[in-house]
């Protein structure tokens, strides 16, 4: 990733000091937005902070898993692309049988799942 | 030897990597990028039946890069909906209208489409000026209050409003960039909203120009 063009601007002769931090497990990522693993990654740039991203990076992240999942929100149908793709966030067949197969037995643990 | 203990220990170490699924996936896939800004996505329906106020429509709001190719891979582009629709991304809080406080003494960078232009230059336009924006990358982006993409029989527009007509040096660095980002050779021009307000916007003047 490169710097900001505003970065760039302020520091035309310094090299950018980066850092690899390889992730091998969600346990390792950080619990807020605002961090990125092994630190913040955005630093202050001149007149105040700021969080800038060129173009070519966010379309890197296009093919992102992430970016590919269905949005939370329910959108108009006139305007969805495929509709018969995108998937519904809530299956209600699915959710039935669970229900009918949950014993209230007191003695299991309320939070074990098979896996 | 030594030189051949290290061969094999690397060659182990790439075997794992390939066994282990959550290494081959770049770092940037695992988390969302946040933007600076939270920005809403308004749709502009074109029902007879409604006023102009009622037609408008804050679909969602988005604050992650992700979020935004989310929105983006499943609604259609601006050369896919119907003429008379809009599509607009505006800073969470400000309406897509002129009234709207943080409007009212704004402007906008207009571009107009040619007709033969809704298949070669739209969708490809609007997604520029979007990234351009949730990007924050022009560097007076505290003016920019957002962009809106008409798609309309004769022309299609995409407007992209500024807070403050009177800063000419923000308003003009905003045009250039544009300008320069989207690939447009001949001139675009800067428009009052106080002045589209009154005139048919084709008879509006233009305050700036670049």
């Amino acid at each position: 990733m490169s710097a900001s063009p505003v970065a760039r601007q302020a520091t035309h002769s310094q090299a950018i000091p980066s850092r690899r931090v390889l992730i091998t497990d969600p346990a390792q990522m950080p619990d807020v937005y605002s961090s990125t693993p092994g630190g913040t990654l955005y630093s202050t740039t001149p007149g105040g902070t700021r969080i800038v991203y060129e173009r070519s990076f966010m379309m890197s992240l296009r093919q992102s898993p992430i970016s590919q999942t269905p949005p939370k929100c329910s959108l108009p149908a006139a305007l969805l692309k495929n509709p018969g793709s995108v998937p519904h966030s809530s299956s209600p067949v699915q959710k039935n049988n669970r229900s009918n197969s949950i014993s209230f037995d007191e003695s299991q643990e309320t939070f074990s799942m098979d896996l | 030897m030594a030189g051949n203990n290290t061969e094999e220990v690397e060659g182990s170490a790439t075997t794992e990597t390939k066994t282990n699924s959550n290494a081959e996936v770049p770092p940037e896939f695992l988390i969302k990028h946040p933007l600076q800004n939270t920005w809403s996505l308004w749709f502009y329906d074109n029902d007879r039946n409604k006023t102009w106020e009622e037609n408008l429509i804050e679909l969602t709001t988005f604050d992650t890069v992700e979020d935004f190719w989310r929105l983006y891979h499943h609604i259609k582009l601006p050369s896919e909906l119907r003429q008379g629709h809009d599509y607009a991304v505006f800073k969470q809080g400000i309406r897509p209208m002129w009234e709207d406080d943080a409007n009212k003494m704004g402007g906008r960078w207009l571009i107009s489409l040619e007709k033969k232009q809704r298949n070669s230059d739209l969708d490809r336009f609007w997604l520029d000026v979007v990234l351009l924006l949730i990007g924050e990358n022009f560097e007076h982006s505290d003016e920019i209050c957002g962009a809106v993409v008409n798609v309309r029989a004769k022309l299609d527009k995409i407007g992209i409003w500024t807070a403050d007509t009177s800063k000419q040096h923000a308003n003009i660095e905003i045009g250039r960039k544009l300008k320069e980002q989207l690939g447009i050779h001949g001139k675009i021009g800067f428009q009052v909203h106080r002045d589209t307000m009154v005139k048919h916007s084709s008879a509006t003047k233009n305050l700036y120009t670049v």
